[in-house]
């Protein structure tokens, strides 16, 4: 079972769509796929219509006092499960805060459903948390959606700092940047992605697009594939996590 | 997660109907509707069986392009478009992705087999929430073989993880709304039996979906919802007369029903058992006469084979003859079956099959596991059976041997109605003898009951002329003695083989072994 979480410092940056997406074409693939949803503002659930509750609630699933399978929730499509988000997930931080090793809490709950899927995303709030740290623990690869800009820039660079500064926490952790939210009309976009892949070689070369196709994810409520599949972002996905596998 | 839930729809109606129900009451989205042929792949040794999983290749109708399915209990692993238009061979022929990589190394190299193949119509549904979140799935699936034998319609509700409760409150809603029988064979399943028997799953020896720990109404509802689709499936024919195979067909399926609904003593509702079997002893009655009319025409070029072929032209009169009773003997009992109590008889008897109520607290033995009631009748039958059967001599009268046949009948019928519950090769022991001794009584016995129609029509040329047609007639009866005759006295040694020790030891081997963990 391969751990791989979307993540950034930085809001906004198209997270839960990569997640979202990714996780769906890993699926259409016969994966076996979990997205765990650990924003409080529950996106990925509200994409898969699934309600944002956790029966029992989530810090029984951190505290180890609830079996992560028993909150597992299958979407609408084959091979394609969620443990939803709750909204009692903006008090993650102090639950893990208050748990013995509260850095291996993530790593050890989805360890209970390692025989049940090849690939898990994690969708991550953003913000460097103990939470975070929690997630850098239990992941594989940190999925880094990138958007051109000189913020965004920045914060990829702290992230990679933070990584390079921490090797015993993160362990194998890979860091997998790609660019996001890519418009290749603005000049702009199209220099950053020129400098940041100058210092960076290690970004992915698949781009996803800024596209109204990818924000009416909510309004169709699943994800892209499934309603636009062949759609330029629709293919973007595809690419991307041909990348990825080649890069696990 | 919860398991999928299989249902035999029983509910009379066609595949358009029911759909319409799922939809337009219960207000299911329908997310596909597929029609095409499908076969069932397995490598030799039954591996993807052993795994819980099947393996699908559907070619759907027109010029869409064919898929390879692969499942595991119901759920979709991966379904993927399959590059060749036929079923691949080797697992190398596989599609080239993650999930087919993973039944790849469980094929291990072995090659695939092609199963049972069937022409299908399926369905997928989706039961939604308020959030438009599908909470559990529904298969409905009609497919018949080949050569055009309807299997059973099925219904399988699959949960969703996390959702079970959804699934369960989704099942009594469908309870309410069409009937249906719990049952513990898949498509694939009921495909494999419906092929190799010929005669779709439900009308064979053993088509009943049993497991020994089944309560005895149970049991008995599913073989009679069994026999019923046999029935049903058969009526059409029976009505139109074109093949002698639909009534004789619908016959066997009235004597099992009426067989099953006589040791059903203490298994169902008395009253209702009363009441359906003096229906079924009707219905028996109203198709005799067609049916021994077809016996009749069928039979009746070979006996006049035996005939010296100078004798054979006279009887061609007689042929026609023959011809026009069958022709009276089917219009009447087309008016029969059509008549308001036939109507009235298979309407009660469909809603007492799909009744949950008429089966619950039905009869002191009802709840009882069905294997041990079934044995307790069995072994009370095959007594009876071969108690008569000794006491059977040379003088015995033909009615004697004609009470001694119905007797083995229902021995018989027990066991091929509940065979899936025994222990396979001691249910072969048995049945083998017995068959080949209920073959020498049902020779002995149409011989008698040909003689004398035959004799009775035999009148109608009387009243004529031809008094060389007669005398032909004269021979062909002389032929039935002599068969008669032969079969008559080859009983004893039959009878003889049937009441041997080891046979009669087979009985106490009929509760299957429990297996070695």
């Amino acid at each position: 079972m391969k751990v791989l979480a979307t993540y950034n410092i930085k809001g906004g940056v198209g997270k839960t769509a990569t997640a979202v997406n990714l996780a769906h074409v890993a699926a259409a693939h016969g994966n076996r796929v979990l997205v765990w949803d650990l924003d409080p503002q529950g996106a990925a659930t509200f994409y898969f219509r699934v309600k944002p509750k956790v029966k029992g609630g989530g810090k029984a699933i951190v505290r180890g006092s609830l079996e992560l399978g028993d909150a597992i929730k299958a979407t609408d499509f084959d091979n394609l499960d969620l443990v939803p988000a709750d909204f009692s997930y903006r008090h993650l931080d102090l639950w893990l805060d208050d748990a013995k090793k509260p850095l291996a809490r993530i790593r050890r709950a989805l360890r209970q459903v390692s025989d049940e899927y090849d690939y898990v995303f994690l969708d991550c709030p953003p913000s460097i948390s103990l939470t975070s740290e929690s997630v850098f623990r239990a992941a594989d690869a940190l999925l880094v959606p990138t958007i051109p800009t000189t913020l965004s820039l920045r914060t990829y660079e702290q992230l990679d700092r933070f990584v390079e500064e921490n090797p015993d926490m993160v362990r194998e952790l890979k860091i997998l940047g790609f660019f996001s939210m890519v418009d290749r009309h603005k000049r702009l976009h199209r220099r950053f992605m020129n400098e940041l892949r100058t210092a960076h070689p290690e970004i992915l070369e698949a781009t996803i697009p800024n596209s109204t196709d990818i924000e009416r994810m909510g309004v169709h409520r699943e994800p892209i594939g499934a309603y636009g599949k062949g759609s330029k972002p629709a293919r973007a996905y595809e690419a991307l996590w041909s990348e990825i596998q080649n890069r696990l | 997660m919860g398991k999928v839930r299989r249902y035999e729809v029983t509910a009379a109606g066609d595949f358009a109907s029911v759909l319409a129900v799922l939809t337009d009451h219960l207000g299911l989205r329908l997310l596909s509707h597929d029609e095409g042929e499908r076969s069932w792949l397995d490598t030799s040794t039954g591996t993807l069986g052993r795994a819980e999983t099947t393996l699908e290749f559907r070619r759907p109708t027109g010029d869409a392009t064919p898929s390879l399915t692969w499942a595991c209990e119901g759920r979709v692993l991966v379904s993927d478009p399959c590059v060749s238009s036929t079923p691949p061979v080797q697992a190398s022929d596989l599609p080239a992705t993650p999930a087919f990589a993973r039944l790849v190394a469980l094929v291990d190299g072995g090659e695939l087999v092609l199963g049972p193949t069937v022409s299908s119509q399926i369905a997928v549904l989706a039961c939604l929430d308020d959030e438009e979140k599908t909470t559990a799935r529904v298969v409905f699936d009609r497919s018949e073989t080949l050569d055009g034998v309807a299997l059973p319609m099925m219904l399988e509700v699959l949960p969703l993880r996390g959702y079970e409760d959804d699934a369960a409150a989704l099942e009594k809603k469908l309870k309410r709304s069409v009937a249906l029988s719990a049952s513990s064979a898949s498509m694939k399943e009921l495909a494999l039996r419906g092929v190799r028997s010929g005669h779709g799953a439900s009308s064979g020896h053993d088509s009943a979906a049993l497991v020994p720990s089944m309560s005895a109404a149970g049991a008995w509802r599913a073989v009679f919802q069994n026999l019923s689709e046999s029935m049903t499936r058969s009526f059409s024919g029976v009505l139109s007369g074109n093949d002698p195979e639909d009534l004789h067909a619908f016959r066997v399926a009235v004597r099992r029903i009426r067989t099953i609904l006589q040791d059903g003593d203490d298994v169902i509702d008395p009253e209702s058992r009363d009441r359906f079997r003096h229906e079924y002893r009707w219905l028996g009655d109203v198709t005799t006469p067609t049916r021994d009319a077809d016996v009749h025409l069928i039979e009746f070029p070979e006996l006049v084979a035996t005939l010296p072929s100078s004798r054979r032209e006279e009887l061609a009169a007689f042929n026609d003859v023959l011809l026009r009773h069958r022709t009276d003997c089917q219009a009447a009992m087309v008016a029969e079956l059509r008549s308001l109590r036939r109507a009235e008889f298979g309407t009660a008897w469909l809603s007492f099959l799909a009744d949950d109520d008429s089966w619950t607290g039905c009869g002191e033995v009802a709840d009882e596991p069905v294997l041990r009631v079934v044995l307790m009748r069995v072994n009370k039958a095959n007594r009876q059976f071969v108690k008569s059967g000794r006491k059977i001599s040379k003088k015995s009268p033909a009615i004697a041997l004609h009470e001694l046949r119905k007797e083995g009948k229902r021995l018989r019928y027990l066991l091929e109605c509940f065979g899936p519950l025994f222990d396979e090769k001691a249910l072969a022991s048995i049945l083998k003898p017995l068959r080949e001794l209920q073959d020498v009584l049902g020779e002995f016995q149409d011989t008698e009951v040909q003689a004398h129609a035959l004799l009775d029509l035999a009148g109608e040329l009387a009243s004529g002329e031809d008094h060389s047609a007669l005398m032909a007639i004269g021979g062909v009866i002389e032929q039935l003695g002599v068969r008669g005759a032969d079969a008559r006295a080859s009983f004893s040694k039959t009878f003889g083989r049937f009441d041997d020790r080891k046979v009669q030891k087979a009985f106490d081997r009929l509760e299957p072994r429990k297996k070695k963990r």
